[in-house]
């Protein structure tokens, strides 16, 4: 038994290390994958732009979550930035200049609860922008994976 | 189990209870937790595990993430032709990595039963009075009631349903379930070997985003024949065989899922007449036709089909989810064409 268990892990930890990392270098390698016009479902740079004021907009209301963000300072400069992350995993043509995902959230001690808050948010947002549900779930593939770098509880 | 017994206090009554008292004092501590995004603990399937309709997911029940414990009430309600089945229950996930789940079914019958019922109690009223040999077959001339009661457990070994959009491994649990069939007399009359078994199965659930799709897999280790509701095994013994069943479901909104499932089903009674004091009923042909039934006895062969249904689950908030069905499950013992609608309702803390 103990035998099969390891077995499972190992497997399991050599798909997960096969998988490509995200040091967010582009869009993400999802399966199936991204639609190739993600970005234009999201109405261009402007409409992941205003997706992302709506994302702040939900975390800001919901006490669950807000302090996080809150305490990381600079809010203007977190949409800034996340504007940038999202357009690079839906596919577009844009640089990132942030930190990555697991150095900017090292330290935070983030729960999967709050880290569900956010997606929770996050779809708030594409209803509020009037984006369809089937778009909104490219982005949600394309960003679900960075839970492993951001879920550290 | 023995010991339980013979306290006159059933384990699975017990287990109810301890599921229910789980329930109420996680309630309001530290542990109690809803974080799971909304639809995604799944809705109650009809043996009480979190799933489908007809078919245990990998998923856990509840809203609970690794950081607590979550549990829920089902009901469901599925009028079909001949049949209505009821199933009450319980489910406790813990941890998102176990699940426990306690469910109460009845499967109230009628037409083709109430009609064998009246026979044989005729019959049985004669043969008593002629050479005082009652008949007994568990059936009754009007609404006989089939009561079965379902423990089930659950633990998730490895993957991830929902977050790993980056691969293909899915979410895979393995689980079981100990029925109890309350219908012993019926079961015999009906040719089934036991009355109580258990089953296991292996899960493997994944949600592709991109294209806005769920997909389950489970192989279900089992002798049941109607998931247990018609005893387990036949005449030729009640060996376990691998059953596969597969989920398919489109999720259309945040809170609105469709799609649909398919179970296979065993044939250890196909084929199978109803047995009375141990005598096949061909054996009673010329009684039922003295008795001007010779029709009834052509209605006495019992088949089973896989089942299929499609779906549209409704989640309101986090505390409800409403399941719709179409449910074909075909023949079930003596009656053919049994389709009809199924309602669950779940209730989450």
């Amino acid at each position: 038994m103990k035998q099969l268990f390891r077995t499972i892990a190992i497997t399991f930890m050599l798909c997960v290390a096969a998988s490509p990392s995200f040091s967010q270098t582009g869009k993400t390698g999802t399966y199936p994958p991204i639609d190739s016009d993600a970005v234009e479902q999201f109405g261009g740079p402007e409409g992941v732009r205003n997706w992302v004021e709506g994302l702040f907009y939900y975390i800001m209301l919901d006490n669950r979550i807000n302090h996080v963000f809150r305490e990381f300072g600079n809010i203007e400069r977190q949409i800034y930035l996340n504007t940038q992350l999202v357009q690079l995993v839906l596919g577009g043509d844009v640089e990132y200049q942030g930190a990555s995902m697991a150095a900017a959230h090292a330290d935070l001690g983030i729960t999967l609860t709050q880290f569900n808050a956010v997606v929770e948010a996050a779809y708030n947002s594409c209803e509020r922008i009037q984006l369809t549900y089937e778009a909104c779930n490219q982005l949600i593939a394309g960003l679900a994976p960075y839970k492993h770098a951001i879920v550290t509880r | 189990m023995e010991e339980a017994k013979r306290n006159k206090f059933p384990l699975s009554k017990g287990a109810a209870l301890f599921v229910a008292m789980l329930a109420s004092s996680i309630s309001h501590g530290d542990l109690f937790d809803s974080g799971k995004v909304l639809a995604t603990g799944g809705v109650s399937m009809i043996d009480g595990a979190g799933g489908g309709g007809i078919t245990p997911w990998a998923t856990i029940t509840g809203y609970a993430t690794k950081e607590g414990i979550n549990g829920d009430l089902h009901y469901t309600y599925a009028p079909l032709a001949n049949y209505t089945l009821h199933s009450v229950g319980a489910a406790v996930g813990f941890w998102d990595r176990f699940e426990l789940s306690y469910t109460s079914s009845s499967l109230t019958t009628g037409s083709t039963f109430d009609t064998l019922g009246l026979v044989f109690d005729t019959v049985g009223g004669l043969t008593d009075s002629v050479a005082g040999l009652p008949i007994s077959t568990g059936i009754e001339p009007f609404n006989t009631t089939i009561d079965m009661e379902v423990i089930g457990a659950k633990v998730r070994v490895f993957g991830e349903a929902i977050y790993d959009s980056d691969n293909f491994i899915p979410q895979v649990a393995v689980g079981a379930f100990y029925k109890t069939n309350k219908n012993d007399e019926l079961l015999t009359t009906l040719g089934a070997d036991k009355t109580k078994d258990w089953e296991a199965y292996i899960s493997a659930t994944k949600i592709f985003f991109p294209i806005n799709t769920l997909i389950n897999i489970t192989a279900r280790y089992t002798a049941a024949n109607q998931t247990g509701l018609v005893g387990f095994g036949g005449p030729d013994g009640s060996d376990k065989e691998i059953r596969p069943e597969i989920s398919l479901a489109y999720l259309l909104r945040k809170d609105t899922v469709i799609g649909v499932e398919w179970a296979k089903h065993g044939d250890n009674l196909n084929g199978q007449s109803v047995e009375i004091a141990g005598l096949d009923l061909t054996s009673l042909q010329p009684t039922l036709e003295t008795l001007g039934l010779s029709n009834v006895a052509g209605t006495l062969t019992q088949n089973e089909s896989d089942w299929y249904d499609a779906f549209v689950a409704f989640f309101p908030n986090k505390n409800l989810s409403i399941t719709m069905a179409y449910a074909m499950l075909g023949n079930i013992t003596l009656t053919p064409d049994q389709h009809g609608f199924y309602l669950s309702l779940q209730a989450s803390f």
